[in-house]
């Protein structure tokens, strides 16, 4: 359905998005996940038709935006990474304003505002100046905004930044429940975010994909059970020789303590191998109780480390 | 276009800008009215059209500096580029809404000669005030569509009203220095062969091209210097014509006069559209670099 080839954006010398090749299926939810500045935004930016690509081109349904700009932005909704509202107005003439640069005909208006007011649970607000609302409000106005004119396919930037945790969950139900009706690109640094909606991901840093795939095979290779907490109470001394002794572990450090009389320590064992049970025997027949023991979550920093390595590794 | 001019005109009537205008304009416009018209008896309504056309040195910088500069400030362009609506579309909507904010205030002081018609003893001349009227609508559009070119170029109100301010001022006194520049032959050359040169590093810089530079500097090289043996007339007094060229309030003496004429009409149009062009430009030109 969208179709990016061979993008370049380069700001004067610095070049923020390298040569990005990729295709959106019609129904995916696709998810761009990178570090800040990684071109995530740039990318969106492009695609919508708001910057225009150095080289390259983005196609939807064979339509060019630079050649035919409003057969595809008729096509797409956005929501850029700060929600584009005119402070001074309600939501209600905000999104009447939306509606009117859209094009949507007199007679859908009403309905297809008050729809996306409904998904976006700003129904309640709607009477109120937009810069009176909260930053979650905001953010929902904004989507909304993307929403009018139900357009086939929706690009979200960041779109739970700044939402509380019960909002972040709201928000993505409704981006699942879109995706079922809409082809949607959203971006994220966060990773559980993107496997919680995505069906897949492409993993961008440094303008470039490093990886592309659905978010279960992503995280298999590469969350293992490899690397542990542990807090136990214990010399801290005796405890992390005892570790170290352990088969397979490979490196075992303290990392300070948060309890009195207890030492918290980071285990990273091989790569294959769990080490669980061997830790448990070991620390119980010393005699020192473990009073924590969790698989560290892999951060997003890891994982492109681990990419960023494994490319060197090939080349 | 027409959903962008309705909100911009809205927006200027929903914050404190639109009133500012409005009512700063109509406050000068009464004092000088009062003095020239009312205290010291006398019915020259465009005289007093004519004396206060400095307000718009101040007040225009004021109506225009958040036109463009705010959207991009807010982040709002990006809903509006991402939109079906043309570039053309949005700058021309915004320029229309300041236009007509203008506009209204015009219509407001049209009470001013109202009033003097009840006391003018031979009745006012109505059609040399509407004569006066339209100059005054169509110089104060030309300086609307300065300010809303440099609008375009900074994402600070303030910064492109100083700017707006500056180049105004230009404007106005360019008759002033059109009247002390050198006007011998030899001095017409060097103006014309830095703007010249000018044109030059223009072609250079929108093609990166040194065959284009070289090729533009020896053909205009030639030009000058053909003219200059063939038609050394052509030099004298040469910048002053130009300046006087770009003089706005020049064109507006006849109005002033009452008198209505169609070039004065199509040059303030015609200027009004190149910065509008200009404006929809650098919005174009944003999006590449």
């Amino acid at each position: 359905m969208i179709q990016v080839e061979n993008v370049t954006k380069k700001y004067g010398q610095r070049v923020a998005v390298d040569h990005l090749d990729f295709l959106v299926n019609k129904g995916e939810i696709l998810g761009f996940l990178g570090p800040n500045g990684a071109g995530k935004s740039t990318t969106m930016n492009i695609i919508t038709g708001y910057l225009s690509a150095t080289e390259g081109s983005v196609k939807l349904d064979g339509h060019d935006i630079l050649e035919e700009p409003e057969v595809v932005k008729r096509q797409i909704g956005y929501m850029p990474e700060l929600p584009p509202v005119y402070v001074e107005m309600t939501v209600h003439d905000y999104l009447s304003f939306v509606s009117d640069i859209k094009g949507v005909p007199r007679s859908r208006r009403r309905e297809n505002m008050d729809n996306a007011m409904e998904r976006t649970r700003t129904t309640d607000v709607s009477g109120r100046l937009i810069k009176n609302l909260s930053k979650g409000y905001k953010q929902r106005v904004g989507l909304a905004q993307a929403l009018i004119g139900t357009p086939p396919v929706l690009i979200l930037d960041e779109p739970t930044i700044g939402l509380d945790p019960q909002q972040i969950i709201e928000i993505r139900n409704l981006i699942r429940e879109l995706g079922k009706e809409h082809t949607i690109i959203l971006s994220s640094h966060i990773l559980p975010e993107v496997q919680a909606v995505c069906t897949r991901v492409l993993i961008i840093n440094k303008g470039k994909i490093v990886a592309s795939d659905t978010p279960e095979n992503l995280s298999r290779g590469l969350v293992g059970d490899n690397r542990l907490t542990l807090r136990i109470a214990g010399p801290e001394r005796d405890v992390l020789a005892l570790i170290r002794g352990v088969n397979d572990v490979v490196k075992a450090e303290a990392v300070g303590s948060r309890e009195p009389d207890t030492v918290d320590i980071v285990v990273e064992a091989g790569r294959e191998s769990d080490i669980r049970r061997p830790l448990f025997h070991a620390l119980a027949r010393a005699g020192y109780p473990i009073l924590m023991m969790k698989t560290m979550d892999l951060t997003l920093e890891d994982i492109f480390l681990n990419l960023i390595t494994e490319e060197k590794e090939v080349s | 276009m027409l959903a962008v001019f309705r909100r911009e005109l809205r927006a200027y009537f929903t914050s404190p800008i639109g009133f500012t205008f409005v009512g700063f304009f109509i406050l000068l416009a009464g004092v000088f009215f009062a003095i020239s018209n009312l205290l010291s008896g006398n019915p020259n309504y465009t005289g007093v059209l004519g004396s206060i056309t400095f307000i718009f040195l101040f007040v225009v910088p004021i109506l225009t500096m958040r036109l463009i500069s705010e959207e991009t400030r807010q982040k709002t362009d990006q809903l509006l580029i991402t939109s079906p609506l043309s570039i053309t579309g949005i700058v021309l909507g915004k320029y229309l809404a300041a236009v007509g904010v203008f506009l209204i205030t015009l219509v407001i002081t049209v009470v001013y000669p109202i009033i003097m018609s009840f006391f003018a003893l031979g009745g006012l001349g109505w059609w040399e005030i509407l004569g006066g009227y339209v100059g005054f609508f169509l110089l104060g559009s030309s300086f609307i569509s300065v300010g809303l070119f440099f609008s375009s170029l900074t994402d600070n109100q303030l910064i492109a009203a100083v700017e707006t301010f500056a180049a105004l001022l230009l404007i106005w006194i360019l008759d002033f220095i059109a009247q002390s520049v050198p006007s011998d032959a030899i001095s017409g050359l060097v103006f014309l062969a830095l703007l010249a040169l000018a044109l030059v590093a223009l072609v250079f810089f929108s093609t990166r091209s040194n065959a284009a530079a070289v090729l533009t500097f020896v053909a205009s090289a030639i030009v000058l210097v053909l003219l200059f043996i063939l038609d050394r007339q052509f030099y004298e007094g040469l910048i002053a014509r130009i300046l006087n060229w770009f003089s706005l309030l020049k064109r507006y003496n006849d109005f002033s006069m009452g008198v209505l004429g169609l070039a004065p009409i199509v040059y303030y149009i015609s200027f009004s559209g190149a910065f509008v062009f200009l404006t929809v430009r650098m919005i174009e030109r944003r999006r590449w670099i």
